[in-house]
């Protein structure tokens, strides 16, 4: 189970990776963003796609 | 003018200048009057076009006078989302990133409708590069619901259904990339056309995610929107998506009913969705009942991969991160803090979420042509629910709950319609959507006109006496 801290720093690392400088108030509308879609994207991150299942072109 | 030209829809507008009983120039005299005397509360314009507009109006009157006609759209006064070039015309995609911005060439839908004769009265208000909030301040308004104007009409296209559902204009044009077109028109009482991706051109319209927008009208009537469509449908080389651009005959089909045609009903993700307002679940199974009652074969089907589609539809607007990223590091500001929240949380999502998402994008397509192999059309409600107040849009999100409605279609790019199925409790629109094959927007269209023939919800008009705040 991960702590508020940890999803913060979680957070914080991804917004460094993504190369995002933010003032004050975007980061926390940001983070209060990406904590909220957290689940749709551990369903996507959870799915397992089949052999048959390419790309879209 | 014995015509009153604000109470008309499209059609009835092009027939009455057909009939010569109303001429382009009073019908588009009495819409800048209407502008004029309402859109400083309802917001619908950012430009108004009114001399291009009479001038437009005046050559179609003498072409007209001369027995040269040219269709269903000369004459007519319509106006566009403004993220769609018109040359000349100030386009700002409701930012003040590009506030004095004027291209220099027409869309090229805005060339066909042109061509067409349509008479084009402006420029419609939108929620910031089609993924802002709402606003009802600032230099760019988002627009009032003509309902209710305490209410939104929902976004991004919200000035195309404010001006189309309050009578300033006989149609409009909007973009959908996750609802923008079908969510506007379901909270305003609009038949909105999301057509097939790749049937109509996006070249000279500002992108927002690019594998995911659609440009489509926005219409009082079904009939109308089937206009709009025939006019702007078809391959363009400047937009490589509509290489395969497949036109049918929108028009010609409509009111052959729906006898015959089989509709697959989304029960399990749409209909017992428990965010679905009662109001809209109920209006949604009486028009079942009402198509049922036309002919149509109606069977409960399901895509289970549906479930992940909201999942997979949020990385895919990186797209948007892509083509805001450089001005949004030279001049943060310049955007509104709900546009740039946006934009910087699709940039987190990783290469390979990316990738994921397109695989599962793949897969919910296979399972829904497997559908549509059974099925003429898919049939739902078209939202989870009535307009809502202004104060009552979540501060945060991403995306709202309901966005499950519409975005799938984009994924998949189904050519997707809503048309209004009656009203909330409140006095409301309510709508349903139908989803057709890919290329296949004439069964869609005729799907939802046999709905409306039998039904008077498209004919009701919003009060302009409770346009005031």
């Amino acid at each position: 189970m991960k702590t508020t801290d940890d999803r913060r720093a979680q957070f914080d690392a991804e917004c460094r990776v993504a190369g995002l400088s933010l003032a004050a108030r975007d980061a926390e509308l940001l983070y209060a963003m990406w904590l909220e879609w957290l689940p749709e994207r551990d369903r996507l991150r959870a799915a397992v796609p089949a052999a048959e299942d390419e790309p879209w072109r | 003018m014995a015509v009153s030209v604000a109470d008309l829809d499209l059609r009835g507008v092009s027939e009455a200048l057909a009939r010569r009983e109303l001429s382009s120039v009073e019908a588009t005299v009495a819409y800048l009057d209407r502008i004029a005397a309402h859109d400083p509360v309802l917001r619908a314009y950012i430009t108004v076009t009114g001399d291009m507009a009479l001038a437009q109006a005046k050559e179609a009157d003498a072409e007209i006078g001369r027995g040269a006609r040219r269709g269903p759209l000369h004459g007519v006064p319509i106006a566009l989302k403004d993220l769609i070039a018109v040359a000349g015309v100030k386009m700002t995609g409701g930012s003040r990133v590009l506030a004095d911005h004027v291209p220099t060439r027409d869309a090229f839908v805005t060339r066909r409708l042109k061509g067409a004769g349509a008479v084009l009265l402006g420029k419609l208000a939108m929620h910031e590069f089609a993924f802002g909030r709402p606003v009802t301040e600032g230099a760019f308004p988002t627009g009032r619901n003509p309902w209710d104007v305490q209410r939104s009409p929902a976004g991004s296209s919200s000035g195309s259904a404010v001006a189309a559902a309050a009578g300033l204009c006989a149609g409009a044009l909007g973009s959908d990339t996750g609802g923008s077109i079908r969510g506007p028109a379901s909270m305003t009482g609009l038949v909105g056309h999301k057509p097939t991706y790749g049937l109509v051109s996006r070249s000279g319209v500002l992108a927002l995610s690019w594998s995911l927008d659609h440009v489509g009208p926005m219409t009082r009537g079904v009939w109308d929107s089937a206009v709009l469509l025939q006019a702007i449908a078809g391959a363009d080389p400047e937009d490589t998506s509509t290489r395969g651009a497949a036109t049918q005959d929108y028009v010609s089909d409509l009111e052959r009913g729906a006898r015959g045609l089989r509709l697959g009903v989304l029960k399990r993700y749409y209909v017992e969705f428990p965010g679905l307002h009662d109001d809209v679940r109920a209006a949604a199974l009486t028009a079942f009942d009402v198509l049922r009652k036309e002919g149509a074969t109606l069977e409960e089907v399901d895509a289970p991969s549906l479930d992940q589609a909201l999942a997979v539809w949020a990385p895919l607007m990186s797209e948007a991160y892509e083509y805001h990223a450089e001005t949004l590091r030279r001049s943060p500001e310049q955007f509104g803090e709900g546009l740039r929240t946006r934009v910087y949380f699709s940039a987190l999502f990783t290469a390979q979420d990316v990738q994921r998402a397109q695989r599962l994008r793949a897969r919910i397509g296979r399972e829904v042509d497997a559908l549509l192999s059974r099925v003429d059309a898919l049939i739902f409600p078209g939202q989870a629910m009535p307009a809502l107040r202004f104060e009552d849009f979540p501060s945060t999100g991403f995306a709202p709950a309901s966005i499950r409605y519409t975005a799938p279609w984009n994924l998949l790019g189904l050519p997707a319609a809503v048309v209004p199925s009656g009203f909330s409790g409140d006095g409301l629109p309510v709508s349903i959507q139908l989803v057709g094959r890919r290329f296949d927007d004439a069964t869609v269209l005729r799907l939802a006109r046999a709905y409306e023939r039998v039904t008077e919800w498209h004919q009701r008009r919003p009060d302009p006496a409770r346009w005031r705040l």
